[in-house]
């Protein structure tokens, strides 16, 4: 049962909860990782235009991997350097140790290397008498305290000065002080010894070029230059999918990697390492050998796995973990299994198992923001469906979630018997058991059902035929269809007053909470049913336009992922439009309706808007129409998820509220009359978050 | 057109942390260094990678004011700490790239790397006529560098001096690599 599975991962994020000053810290740094990439954006000629070269470069290499590989292999070999292919990490451990048996090595000095923590040597080299010491400073604080990374680029990000001064005074049996620049002297004194008499040096590399065989070592401290010169044996553990064939292809990922991963440009020091030289001249400790451990521990049949391929165009700059709004609470830890994040899920599933993926991976609120900061435009929340639904293949899904991809029929429901439903849903007993029975949060206030739903009253209104510039095919979304239907009924409304002929083909509500949740086979049953009644709206001349963002996010990208980019669905994309984008083309503001003069609005972009044009249509036409209106952000997500917040305890509303939490703020120190929003689930969180007035901007008509 | 790419390249090179000097010649080259090495109280000074020219003019200048230049070759027994040792490594760089302020530095013996990575201070010398514009313009060097060392070789960007962010996200410099990174760019 999925229940039990998930029971664990409630622990574990209720205790992440208790600890909000990790989560502080945490954030800041994501915070700051989106700020300075931003930053870098700017100056970068083209912007963030990058995204697309690299996705091609990407897709080309793990295309043609097969002849890269051995090209490389050649190439490195011809250089001197010794080459392994392990299927598995066993085998990438077993190499090492024999090697370092045949060298009589003592000392092993580590460069930050993800793929040896995925594989984890360190602890079967330590138990073989080896000392090993990891030199990227916030690798070693965490190896100093036995933990794994809390993140991709900034491994120890949970630690505080004051913390890292007393593991250092712990290990070097010093007193340490406080202030960074001691701690500094510390970790120098400490280390350089280490450097020095290191007999191995041991890094991973961001890329391995086929061309010539070199490899490439990025570091910002230096470190990786001393690991890879001073010892006489040099060991490079690399995954195969790091493999690109030119020297062009890996400037570009040297470009690439730091802007994503922390805005800097470039990475202090990038090591090009084309096999092994001699140091310095005559008689040396011994012979100086460089090995290069390619290793394959699941990517050979990643490759093979359509849904899940794309993962290995993962370039590991973290910025994904800098906008995951629940991975921001949870920290690394929880939301993670070695590789923590976003890619964690897909990549734990690939190289660690399909059950340690799925004990983090309804962490995901689908939110789909690790997507667009993606350099590779991997498209992450698709594959994280894909995970949960493999998990769910073996383990059921939980009850929360069979309730929230059944909202469709509960909402028909609730419609139906709209007096009672919404006695029901204000009512406390019936809300206990609402959360004992059906997963909702009693704390969370959930919007009454209207009897009359949008779909009834757009089929009962009598039409006033006209000479009609536009024609327009509405699609409608669950909540705006049972809960809201006024704010369809305005849009549609308006659309006529602006000369719109305006359709309703038969239709399903989004189905986004299949993918959500990981019925992709239900989801793409949905898909298939809109596509199909859809499409002839679009050949025949409709533009099809959503008011709710998912709804719109659905048309614009997620049914094309579904529908593998089917020819309809790609029309319908095509023709497809966020209300506000499109009304903004030709509505110039000199409709009749109520001046929001003097008004003072604070506009919250929902996730699935971001890709959309991020609110832009909605907050142009308000000021078209008088209204003062900024955008409030934290650059991350507002906590709801789709449905996710309307589910109980920590994999819900707890989480869902310390998500929102730094937003929340954010509106009740803007100053604000109120918040608008487009997104009817994101209303109702920040409505509770908040306390101040929510509304969409279509509710200003009628006001 | 070639001292705008200089600009382009100190002003990113100061924005980074470093420090970037432009002289007129080997001799202006020799006497910044010397300026550099009275500031930190440099005695023990490594060379490694310079053309015979500026390897004499620094060798003229230096002469009387630190105690010892340690050159190439470099005895293999006495490695790494005779570089260690020293308080300053000045090396010389193949070609510079303005858009991240990049010295790149080719090594065919890994001693030649050690005198830019383990000295507290760097100096690294380029002539302004190899300064390039972009990385992408720097990958054709490249190609053709590992084409003329087929055996080993290894090319180090070095772009300002050693940081971490690391403890609470505060840049701090020098942590294992030079604290300090100089770059001379001689315009002739
Ligand atoms: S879709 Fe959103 S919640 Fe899911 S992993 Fe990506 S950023 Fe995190
Ligand atoms: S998935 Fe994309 S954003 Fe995340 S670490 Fe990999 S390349 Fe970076």
């Amino acid at each position: 049962m999925a229940d039990v599975h998930q029971a664990a991962l409630k622990a574990r994020i209720v205790k992440a909860l208790e600890e909000p000053k990790h989560s502080a810290a945490l954030l800041r740094c994501m915070q700051r990782g989106r700020d300075n990439r931003a930053r870098a954006l700017t100056e970068l000629p083209g912007g963030a235009d990058f995204r697309g070269t690299v996705k091609a470069v990407k897709d080309r290499c793990i295309e043609h991997q097969v002849e890269l590989v051995n090209r490389f292999i050649a190439n490195a070999e011809a250089r001197g350097t010794r080459v392994f292919c392990a299927r598995n990490g066993q085998e990438a451990i077993d190499y090492v140790l024999k090697l370092a048996s045949d060298r009589k090595a003592k000392v092993i000095a580590k460069s930050k290397s993800l793929t040896t923590e995925e594989i984890e040597i360190n602890d079967p080299l330590i138990e073989a008498g080896l000392k090993v010491i990891e030199t990227d400073l916030g690798e070693l604080i965490i190896q100093l305290v036995h933990e794994k990374p809390y993140h991709l680029v900034f491994p120890s990000v949970h630690k505080m000065a004051a913390d890292v001064a007393k593991i250092f005074a712990k290990e070097t049996g010093t007193e340490v002080s406080e202030d960074i620049p001691s701690i500094m002297k510390v970790v120098r004194a400490y280390l350089r010894p280490i450097f020095l008499n290191a007999d191995i040096g041991m890094t991973g590399a961001n890329v391995g070029i086929a061309e010539n065989g070199c490899i490439v070592i990025e570091t910002n401290e230096g470190n990786g230059r001393l690991v890879s010169s001073i010892g006489d044996c040099h060991v490079c553990v690399m995954g195969i999918e790091k493999i690109v064939d030119t020297i062009e292809d890996a400037m570009l990922m040297v470009l690439a990697h730091p802007v994503s991963a922390s805005g800097q440009l470039p990475t202090t020091y990038v090591t090009w390492m084309g096999g092994r030289s001699p140091l310095g001249e005559g008689e040396s400790r011994g012979p100086r050998e460089s090995h290069i451990i390619l290793l394959d521990n699941g990517r050979r049949s990643t490759r093979d796995d359509v849904a899940m391929r794309e993962s290995l165009n993962c370039i590991r700059c973290g910025a994904c973990m800098n906008v995951c709004p629940t991975y921001g609470v949870v920290g690394g830890h929880v939301f993670g299994h070695i590789y923590p994040g976003p890619i964690g899920i897909p990549w734990t599933a690939q190289v660690h198992g399909l059950e340690n993926a799925g004990a983090f991976a309804s962490l995901c609120i689908s939110c789909g923001l690790c997507k667009e900061i993606c350099p590779a435009e991997i498209d992450m929340p698709m594959m994280i469906a894909e995970v949960k639904r493999r998990f769910a293949v073996e383990h059921g899904f939980a009850k929360a979630e069979r309730t929230m991809m059944g909202a469709d029929g509960f909402a028909a429901l609730g419609s139906a018997m709209a007096p009672i439903a919404n006695r029901m849903i204000q009512s406390k007993t019936a809300r206990k058991v609402m959360r004992a029975t059906l997963g909702i949060d009693e704390r969370r206030a959930l919007p009454p059902f209207t009897h009359q739903t949008f779909k009834k009253w757009f089929h009962a209104r009598k039409r006033v035929s006209q000479e009609s510039k536009r024609r327009v095919a509405f699609f409608v979304d669950v909540f705006a269809n049972h809960n809201r239907p006024d704010l369809g009924q305005s849009a549609v409304e308006l659309l006529e007053r602006l000369g719109c002929e305006v359709a309703l083909p038969e239709q399903r509500s989004s189905g986004y909470p299949f993918i959500a949740y990981g019925n992709l086979d239900k989801a793409r049953e949905v898909a298939t049913f809109n596509i199909a009644r859809l499409a002839p709206f679009a050949k025949d001349g409709y533009d099809i336009v959503a008011t709710e963002p998912t709804a719109a996010y659905c048309l614009k990208s997620a049914y094309l992922t579904l529908l593998h980019s089917s020819n309809d669905s790609e029309f319908v994309a095509g023709r497809s439009h966020e209300f506000f984008e499109y009304l903004i083309d030709f509505d110039t503001g000199t409709t009749e309706f109520p001046s929001l003069k003097g008004r003072r609005f604070g506009f919250h972009i929902s996730c699935h808007q971001r890709p959309l044009g991020a609110g832009h249509g909605a907050v142009e036409w308000i000021r078209r129409h008088g209204g003062e209106v900024k955008i409030i952000e934290t650059g991350t997500c507002c906590g709801m998820g789709g449905t996710f917040g309307l589910k109980s305890g920590p994999l819900g509303y707890d989480l869902s509220m310390a998500v929102g939490k730094p937003l929340f703020d954010l509106f009740n120190q803007s100053g604000v009359d109120a918040i608008l929003t487009e997104s009817s689930v994101c209303a109702i969180q920040l409505r509770e978050g908040t306390g101040l007035p929510v509304y969409h901007p279509l509710e200003l008509l009628a006001q | 057109m070639a001292s705008n790419v200089v600009t382009r390249f100190m002003e990113k090179h100061a924005a980074l942390s470093g420090k970037p000097h432009r002289v007129r010649s080997s001799a202006e080259a020799a006497d910044a260094i010397a300026d550099i090495l009275a500031a930190i109280g440099a005695q023990r000074v490594a060379l490694a990678n310079l053309s015979q020219e500026l390897s004499a003019a620094i060798e003229r200048t230096l002469s009387g004011k630190v105690l010892e230049l340690r050159k190439e070759p470099f005895p293999a027994s006495t490695l790494p700490h005779a570089i260690d040792d020293c308080q300053a490594g000045i090396t010389g760089m193949a070609f510079g790239i303005a858009q991240t302020a990049t010295l790149a530095e080719i090594a065919v013996n890994d001693a030649q790397r050690l005198v830019s990575a383990l000295p507290r201070t760097h100096i690294g010398i380029v002539h302004a006529k190899d300064v390039v514009e972009t990385l992408e313009d720097a990958a054709p060097l490249l190609r053709s560098i590992f084409q003329q060392n087929p055996s080993n070789c290894t090319v180090s960007f070095i772009s300002g001096p050693s940081r971490t962010g690391d403890i609470e996200l505060k840049l701090t410099l020098g942590v294992h690599g030079p604290g300090e990174q100089h770059a001379i760019i001689i315009e002739e």
